[in-house]
């Protein structure tokens, strides 16, 4: 029933640093405006729309099989959660539910929902449709994948209704940040969709070509119209629960337009000849290309700092190899040297990394928190500047030594050190990391291949057949919270990808990490949180379980007369608040 | 006489080209894989003859590039002039995997550097890479055409003359070749492979699959060609005087072919060269830090570098003359046949 | 549908009482039945290949989901169950097979709905582009062809084996790109896509001109590539019909130049010009896949690309078999071509 003390603390602390007169609940408010910064705009008429570009054609329109980033994101601006985390303040803050009640041992949350929604075809919304959606989701036969971020230590959360505006979740044991869970949880109606998930037919339900009015959604648009191949058009939510100050409703625009461009080079080229107003995640050269027209072309250009993204260098430390790999085994045991690790990792120049990779729009990493995830990321650690002399005292320690004719670098039997890093082919930016650290580690006398493979071929490799010696990947956070990766360090994660599932953690290291999140996923106080996961960070530059590289900056751009347009580092970066977005030229004019 | 006088020129042209190509570390200043950090998408370096009071020295010179304030913009350091010297020191390398020599035809003293023709996006010389990916890229050109071609004509000729049964099967798998879908092929190819090819290994094992695959076109019109060639008032008549079929094959049916052939061959090797383009589109082509001139194309594919960075259209140029000259030749040989039989004997 | 038309092969007989297999006629439908014979086994043989293909190659689609920390392997192995990928090679096959007899081609994982409607729009769109493109380019290469040849070591010639040289040189996703940047910065083109948002509310006429203006760049692309080779062929066909003893001795004659060109030269210099003329319809489905990415053209080229990538397995099959299907009718047409314009070939087997 109480609500620490601490969560205010954090909440008044973070409020004070930003700009906006936002207000930052971790309780939850009775405030009908419900979140988002208040607008700083507002529109004469309702009649723009907006053009956005997606690198890839979104597949379905269906919420619980929808797994790639475009269907995603065209459907995150058709649906609403219960609680939604503010993407620009990265605090959870109410939406659907108005406010939420959390019981004294932290396992039981009670929701209410606003009264008087209503989906977008005019039906009303009550708890029984929260239950519906979260038994779709929770049903072990439709394999719905936000199954398993509904997990808490292997029981998945139930749900109860307790009266049409209440629902009471209950958690098998107390979870930090437990409220984050629900982002993104689409809630779904029960009127259109009940019938196809009794038949068994709910993953054929909501394909692209279903008539528009078959599907519902609480968020800001609702679906109009499908071209294969070219676009996709939504259109304005008449029922739409969020007002502005003014008590308008929102959102401002009538329509959104989602273009097919292919790939980003497509994208930035319609950017630049005015067809879309808005472009997210742009690359570092071609956001050089775009500051020079920039005034010509009246846009803006955004640069928010580096990204959650996070790039390494993994050496392949499983235990258990495809057979025949003694190759393989043989060089696990200079990878398995925290020494031969930490040589690497000092002999990499991440700055000039940085330079060429990302035009200096980046940061170099030693952990995998980034500087951008400004609530976990860990100032204080000490971290260690590139030393070719350090890594030649690390590797002499370990046993290696240098070859007198040629300088190439051999173990304590004489055998010289050559692997070769996959990468994969789809992706210049980690073939030109491997290339730079191939470089790197030549004058260090070690013999590298750079091997581009296609995406699927390296997954294979690294998660399925573990035939591989390096690799270099990249990994998206997204969610700044610590819980979100829990797949990645927890040594039994499917995502610890240098040896997953482990079913005993295989160093004492490793043992410490797994100890430290578990601890912290329990753990409610967020300075006691975030000591723990600070120490995680610590871990990791002592180990160096794999080398970190370097994350990219978050490059958007819009059009200068897009008004409200607040991009953010948490997904989605440029369209979170689309309910507040429109276009406005110099005469006032609404396009 | 004007036309061989033409043929001469750009057998001369090309013997120019294989030649610095195959003495490419003597020819270019630098390694093809040394990086300079501080100095990605360098343009090309000017020489000066006349130094900024208007003096002329002995030798030519280059002035510094160094970054200017906003990225990737250079501007030229004119405090101090390094000289270009000839026959300078510089990194090893091997001629035809068998000399080892550290000399280069001319170079400048670090931190200058003379690009030639500009740098790549991770500060390597351009000019070193033009040369040494010649030797990928033309050696790819000719390997990937010659396998083609002699699948090509084989089975074309044996299509077209055989005819019945032999045709249609050659023929069905032709359209069987034609079909199905390479690209899987090829992106799967890759991942089985164990890790340890060396980069040129695997590129050219491509090289053979594409030649290899590639023999169906040719294969096609060729057998065409041979249809109509075998019903010739000529050959039935040598027929009915008891020639074999290898005869008739060699004596009648090769002078058909050999403007297809020739017009083939003039066509083909350009485009195996570029094949590797399209390769790295599909993150296929030549491993790093190996160049390729298709490879050094392929990094076009970025707006970027598509509107700013000029010089690395330079493969472009360098194939234009010799596709051409491949051109000419073709033509010759098609046109001054009994000529040039009679020259070459 | 495959019965019907077995049926149709073996009423044969009975169409050879009346028709006869000496005749014209006969021979000619003879044909055409045993090639359609061939071309079922082909496309057996081609859907085979594709699958054993798939098989082959590492990863399946649902391994990119394994990359996102929070699925869990286990969901992942119950989406591989779900759509039966978990399932022997051959068993997948049969079930393939089994539904493509009732003309389903299969379910796409990503779209989550039947692969053949996805594929016929896409289908329809790239026709659109590569039928305009390659009626330009056979038209420019004809002509210039035969002019080329005629006037040889004329200024013409000269200037168009340059331009095809360096044509040559450049491959057709360098020119496409360049197109492309060029629109950009002069605005002349369009930067891609097939119509404009807002299409429908135009006028037919407007649309039309809409369409155009998308068209032109990819199609003016995609047969500047294809240009070089046809121009070369021609040319070179030409030239030597146009050395032999005939056509010399027709020249002595006195005949017309223009006759000589059009009723002596150009059809024996065809044979290679339509077996080149069936390869360009053969591949008409194929040929604009990597245009059609760069200039976000709604074709199959994007399609099928994703899909590969992604490992969409009956995506991938369908499209090889839509394609498969082309080069098939592309390559008997080609050959009745070719025995309708020689006539000494006689078709055989």
């Amino acid at each position: 029933m109480k609500v620490p003390i601490s969560m205010w603390l954090l909440a008044l602390l973070l409020a004070g640093s930003l700009s906006s007169a936002g207000f930052a609940s971790a309780k939850g408010s009775t405030n009908p405006q419900g979140g988002g910064l208040v607008p700083d705009n507002q529109p004469s008429a309702y009649s723009g729309h907006l053009v956005v570009a997606l690198r890839s054609e979104p597949k379905t329109l269906n919420p619980v099989i929808a797994s790639d980033i475009s269907s995603r994101e065209v459907i995150g601006q058709m649906t609403a959660d219960l609680i939604h985390i503010n993407r620009y303040t990265q605090l959870s803050e109410s939406a659907l539910a108005k406010s939420w009640k959390v019981s004294s041992d932290e396992r039981r949350y009670t929701l209410e929902l606003r009264h008087g929604l209503r989906f977008s075809d005019g039906a009303p919304l009550d708890a029984d449709d929260v239950v519906f959606s979260f038994r779709v989701y929770l049903d072990e036969k439709v394999n719905a994948p936000q199954r398993d971020s509904l997990l808490v230590g292997e029981t998945p959360i139930t749900v109860r209704k307790v009266d049409t505006n209440t629902v009471t979740f209950a958690l098998a044991r107390p979870y930090a940040s437990a409220e984050r869970l629900f982002d993104s949880v689409a809630i779904l109606p029960r009127h259109l969709l009940e019938r196809a998930y009794s038949e068994g037919k709910l993953l054929q339900a909501w394909t692209l070509n279903t008539p528009p009015d078959r599907i519902a959604g609480l968020g800001p648009f609702r679906f109009k119209e499908y071209v294969p191949g070219q676009r996709l058009i939504l259109e304005r939510n008449p029922y739409y629960w969020k007002q502005d100050r003014s008590g308008n409703r929102l959102p401002y625009s009538a329509e959104i337009t989602f273009l097919f461009a292919g790939n980003e080079d497509a994208e930035v080229l319609r950017f630049e000849a005015g067809e879309t107003d808005i472009m997210n995640r742009i690359s570092a050269a071609n956001y050089f290309v775009l500051q020079q027209e920039r005034a010509s072309r009246g846009l803006q250009l955004y640069d928010l700092g580096p990204d959650l993204e996070y790039n390494f260098l993994l050496f392949n430390l499983n235990s258990t190899l495809p057979a025949g790999a003694g190759e393989i085994r043989r060089k696990q045991q200079w990878f398995n040297d925290v020494r031969f690790r930490q040589a690497i990792s000092s002999a990499i120049d991440r700055e000039g990394m940085n330079r060429i990779v990302y035009h200096g729009r980046g940061a170099p990493i030693w952990t995998h928190v980034s500087p951008g995830n400004r609530l976990w990321f860990d100032s204080s650690a000490r971290r260690p500047a590139r030393s070719l002399s350090h890594s030649r005292d690390l590797l002499k320690a370990a046993g290696f030594s240098w070859r007198e004719n040629d300088g190439t670098l051999i173990d304590h039997r004489g055998v010289p050190v050559e692997f070769s890093i996959i990468t994969s082919s789809s992706s210049n930016e980690r073939t030109e990391m491997a290339t730079i650290i191939q470089q790197d580690l030549s004058e260090l006398g070690i013999r590298l291949q750079v091997v581009p493979l296609e995406f699927h071929s390296l997954l294979d490799r690294v998660l399925e057949t573990h035939d591989y010696e390096a690799a270099v990947m990249g990994l998206d956070g997204g969610d700044v919270d610590p819980n979100s990766q829990m797949n990645v360090w927890l040594s039994s994660g499917d995502d610890h990808l240098w040896n997953p599932a482990e079913a005993h953690p295989a160093t004492g290291w490793e043992a410490e990490i797994d100890r430290l999140m578990r601890q912290q996923m329990s753990t409610s106080a967020p300075r006691d949180r975030k000591r723990l996961y600070d120490r995680v960070q610590e871990i990791e530059i002592e180990e160096v379980p794999v080398v970190f590289l370097v994350s990219p900056n978050l490059l958007v751009g819009a059009k200068d007369q897009l008004r409200n347009f607040k991009p953010a580092i948490l997904d989605s970066h440029t369209l979170w608040n689309s309910e507040q977005l429109f276009i406005q030229d110099r005469t006032g004019a609404v396009r | 006489m004007k036309r061989v006088s033409l043929m001469v020129m750009s057998l001369i042209f090309l013997a120019v080209i294989h030649l610095s190509v195959f003495f490419a570390g003597f020819f270019s200043p630098y390694d093809y894989a040394a990086q300079d950090r501080e100095l990605p998408y360098c343009p090309p370096t000017s020489i000066h003859w006349v130094n900024k009071e208007g003096r002329p020295l002995w030798h030519p010179f280059v002035y510094r590039w160094v970054e200017r304030a906003g990225g990737q913009r250079y501007q030229e350091d004119q405090r101090t002039p390094y000289s270009i010297h000839a026959l300078t020191r510089g990194a090893k390398y091997t001629v035809g995997g068998m000399v080892t020599w550290d000399r280069h035809l001319f170079g400048v003293d670090p931190p200058a550097r003379v690009f030639l023709m500009g740098s790549d996006g991770y500060g390597r010389d351009l000019f070193s890479r033009l040369l040494f990916g010649g030797q990928i890229s033309l050696f790819a050109g000719l390997v990937a055409t010659l396998f083609t071609l002699t699948f090509g004509v084989i089975l074309g000729i044996l299509a077209g003359f055989y005819g019945g049964w032999p045709d249609a099967i050659i023929m069905r798998c032709v359209e069987l070749f034609l079909a199905l879908p390479w690209l899987y092929l090829l992106l799967a190819l890759r991942g089985l492979l164990p890790l340890h090819t060396s980069p040129a290994q695997a590129f050219l094992l491509f090289i053979i699959v594409i030649g290899l695959v590639g023999w169906a076109r040719p294969a096609r019109l060729i057998r065409g060609v041979v249809l109509s060639a075998k019903e010739r008032k000529h050959l039935l008549a040598a027929r009915s005087f008891g020639a074999s079929d290898l005869y008739l094959v060699r004596c009648h049916i090769l002078p058909e072919i050999r403007g297809l052939l020739l017009t083939q061959a003039a066509l083909l090797i350009p485009q195996y060269v570029l094949a590797e383009v399209t390769l790295s589109f599909l993150g296929l082509g030549v491993g790093e830090p190996v160049p390729s001139w298709g490879g050094i194309l392929a990094t076009l594919q970025q707006y970027h570098v598509l509107i700013s960075k000029w010089w690395m259209f330079s493969p472009g140029l360098i194939l234009i003359p010799v596709i051409l000259s491949y051109g000419v030749l073709s033509n010759s040989l098609q046109e001054n046949r009994s000529q040039v039989g009679r020259w070459i004997e | 549908m495959i019965i019907s038309s077995a049926l149709w092969l073996y009423s044969l007989p009975i169409c050879e009482t009346y028709l006869g297999p000496r005749t014209p006629v006969g021979q000619i439908m003879r044909y055409v039945a045993i090639r359609f014979g061939q071309a079922i086994l082909l496309l057996l043989g081609i859907s085979f290949f594709a699958f054993a293909f798939v098989a082959v190659s590492p990863g399946d689609f649902f391994q990119e989901m394994r990359l996102n920390p929070q699925i869990s392997q286990n969901t992942v192995s119950r989406f591989r169950t779900q759509y039966g990928m978990d399932q022997p090679f051959l068993i997948r096959y049969g079930r393939w097979l089994k539904s493509v007899g009732h003309g389903d081609l299969g379910y796409s994982l990503a779209y989550g709905s039947p692969v053949v409607p996805l594929l016929l729009v896409r289908a329809r769109n790239t026709l659109f582009l590569t039928g305009t493109a390659m009626f330009l380019a056979w038209l420019s290469a004809l002509s210039l062809g035969v002019c080329c040849a005629e006037w040889s070591e004329g200024w013409l010639d000269r200037v168009c084996l340059l331009a095809t040289s360096i044509l040559l040189v450049f491959p057709e996703l360098l020119l496409g790109l360049c197109f492309l940047a060029l629109a950009v910065r002069t605005g002349w083109f369009r930067t891609g896509g097939m119509v404009s948002p807002g299409f429908e509310d135009l006028s037919p006429w407007n649309q039309a001109k809409d369409l155009a203006a998308h068209l032109f760049v990819p199609a003016l692309v995609l047969s500047l590539g294809s240009l070089p080779v046809l121009f070369r062929h021609v040319r070179t066909a030409m030239l030597e019909v146009l050395d032999s003893p005939s056509i010399r001795a027709a020249r002595g004659h006195g005949i017309s130049r223009h006759r000589i060109l059009f009723r002596h030269a150009l059809p024996v210099a065809l044979n290679p010009i339509v077996s080149l003329f069936g390869l360009s319809l053969a591949s008409l489905l194929s040929i604009s896949l990597l245009t059609e990415v760069i200039m976000s053209w709604p074709g199959l080229g994007p399609l099928l690309l994703e899909a590969v990538l992604s490992r969409d397995v009956y995506v991938v099959i369908g499209a090889t078999m839509l394609s498969a299907l082309f080069l098939v009718m592309g390559s008997a047409a080609a050959d009745l071509l070719l025995y309708a314009s020689d006539s000494r070939i006689h078709p055989e087997g």
